[in-house]
């Protein structure tokens, strides 16, 4: 089955493309698109119900992170969905902390005290970081509910509690819902967490794509032209490869979609440009980010 | 045509120097005393501290061998900004404050030579392959940190580029990384500021083929008091003087990962 995907010819897909220059980051699509929440802004639409990319079979990450060691990684994401809806999500991470830098990207809702604990233990035990990163796009709770689904607030601000309660820093992951500045959201999620226990809060910013659940029908694509002169090696294309069911694509927040598939085999196989199709493609290229936590 | 490299027993490498005179002084000065072969500099010579045109003459006089980090390429190219690596906002202004008060005042002669620096250097240390860089052999201003380098980068960086140990700065925080019979990876450290770790202390490194490779960090003491003063003096941040008087790093460190980061006071 797996097979029979596509694998799209970039000239066909008619888009420039980055080039691939190295594996500095392994992304472990774990639960798919399975998540206990529906966020309005969600970049690949991932809720509780039918998820449209399956998650992960533990058999499929181990080689993937097998894989990636041997090509020489750096570090390693899992993200979803919800990754700790899946039922290995620990013992996965642990193999994962045993061969590189490993981050976890949640809504912090599944944190229990025992979820904690583990992830305490499995930093505590390893030589290299665990990096936790909890989604919560507003301080406020109706503005973030509104956004997240009620209880999504209250389910992240437990989770940084507790990471911090066991001595872990949390990355806070913000997606901008506002109309304020970089500067502004940044220095209001940061003061709030001071205000919330947090001593040390480690803040990233995010902006929407338009796609998921707010795709908003843009038809703007990356031209030649408009990357005339542009370090392509800068998108994190050039330094990334996502593995998600049925295939190995270029981009964390593409993932599962035909364009993006570069590989329906092996890590390896997936070493070839990227081609910039997707309107997110446009965000990237004009606002630097990256999904990676630096 | 075959590279004949330098071939040395004992050498002391120097992390950025991030316009710390006075510790690149007493640095040299400690150097000298141990009787090494030669000295060496990764590269970022400019940044956070007050008199960035007083490294030059130090370096020269000494005969230290420079390398070029990020900062000194975005320096002599006149880039708009350091080329640092940073994604933070906080880290980004901060960075940026001292971006511009270099570029300032480092002498047009210096921008000059700082444009001729190579970007990797090498070395024969005994029987080891020594290769220095700044970031990493691939990129400049690529963050080596100890708990978010694993073995299999290392080993691959090893292999792609024909060395047996692999030298690095730019992160400002020392590291040896032993690959059990695949080579060594040593992050020597930086002179310019202190290891956010309650000490004022900065380090270099010093390597020695005994034949077996000898990894020693080396503490270097110096007036860190009066330096904190110049920086306070000439306008830049108070922040910046603070790491020098505490020893706790106060900005630039939003990148630190989750392990280096829990070390640190901030």
């Amino acid at each position: 089955m797996r097979q029979t995907l596509p694998v799209w010819p970039l000239q066909a897909l008619g888009a420039p493309t980055a080039p691939f220059v190295g594996l500095d980051a392994l992304w472990i699509q774990l639960a798919g698109t399975w998540c206990n929440l529906e966020c309005a802004h969600c970049l690949n639409a991932s809720g509780p119900r039918d998820p449209w990319l399956k998650p992960l079979a533990p058999a499929v990450v181990r080689a993937a992170i097998a894989a990636a060691e041997r090509l020489g990684v750096r570090e390693i994401y899992f993200t979803g969905g919800e990754p700790f809806l899946h039922a290995e999500a620990l013992s996965l991470i642990g193999e994962s902390l045993a061969v590189a830098a490993t981050t976890v990207l949640t809504n912090g809702t599944l944190v229990t005290d025992d979820v904690a604990d583990a992830l305490a233990a499995l930093a505590r035990d390893s030589r290299y970081s665990l990096e936790i990163r909890v989604s919560l796009d507003d301080i406020e709770e109706t503005v973030n509910d509104a956004i997240r689904g009620a209880g999504a607030w209250a389910g992240a601000l437990a989770a940084i509690t507790r990471l911090v309660a066991r001595g872990l820093l949390p990355i806070v992951t913000a997606t901008d819902v506002t109309a304020t500045s970089i500067s502004t959201r940044y220095d209001r999620l940061h003061q709030f967490l001071v205000s919330r226990g947090v001593p040390r809060p480690r803040v990233k910013l995010m902006p929407t794509f338009a796609l998921g659940r707010h795709s908003g029908g843009s038809a703007e694509r990356l031209t030649e032209t408009a990357l005339h002169g542009f370090d392509r090696t800068t998108l994190q294309c050039s330094r990334a490869r996502v593995v998600a069911d049925a295939g190995v694509y270029a981009c964390p927040i593409l993932a599962g979609l035909d364009g993006a598939r570069l590989s329906t085999g092996s890590l390896e196989a997936a070493f070839r440009p990227a081609a910039l199709y997707h309107p997110a493609c446009v965000t990237c290229h004009q606002s630097g980010m990256t999904c990676a936590n630096g | 045509m075959i590279e004949t490299l330098p071939d040395y027993r004992r050498v002391a490498v120097f992390g950025g120097v991030y316009s710390n005179a006075p510790a690149l002084a007493a640095a040299i000065a400690d150097a000298r005393g141990r009787g090494v072969d030669a000295m060496y500099c990764l590269g970022d010579l400019g940044g956070f501290g007050p008199w960035p045109d007083r490294v030059f003459p130090l370096l020269r006089e000494a005969g230290v061998r420079v390398s070029r980090g990020n900062y000194d390429e975005s320096i002599a190219a006149g880039l708009d900004d350091c080329g640092c690596g940073y994604a933070d906002p906080r880290d980004n202004h901060y960075a940026q404050i001292s971006y511009v008060y270099t570029y300032e005042h480092t002498a047009s002669e210096h921008r000059a030579w700082l444009g001729t620096l190579p970007a990797h250097q090498r070395v024969q240390l005994g029987p080891h392959r020594v290769l220095m860089c700044h970031g990493s052999p691939r990129r400049v201003n690529e963050f080596l940190w100890e708990s978010t380098t694993p073995d299999g980068l290392l080993r691959q960086l090893l292999a792609d580029n024909a060395a047996d140990v692999l030298l690095c700065t730019h992160t400002g925080i020392k590291w040896h990384r032993d690959l059990r019979g695949n080579g060594h990876a040593v992050n020597v450290g930086v002179l310019g500021r202190p290891e956010n770790d309650a000490r004022t202390n900065v380090w270099y490194t010093l390597l020695s083929a005994e034949p077996d490779l000898r990894v020693e960090f080396v503490p270097v003491a110096y007036d860190h008091e009066s330096h904190a003063r110049d920086i306070e003096r000439v306008g830049l941040p108070i922040e910046f003087a603070e790491t020098i008087r505490t020893g706790w790093w106060t900005t630039c460190l939003e990148n630190l990962p989750a392990r280096e980061r829990a070390r640190g006071r901030f």
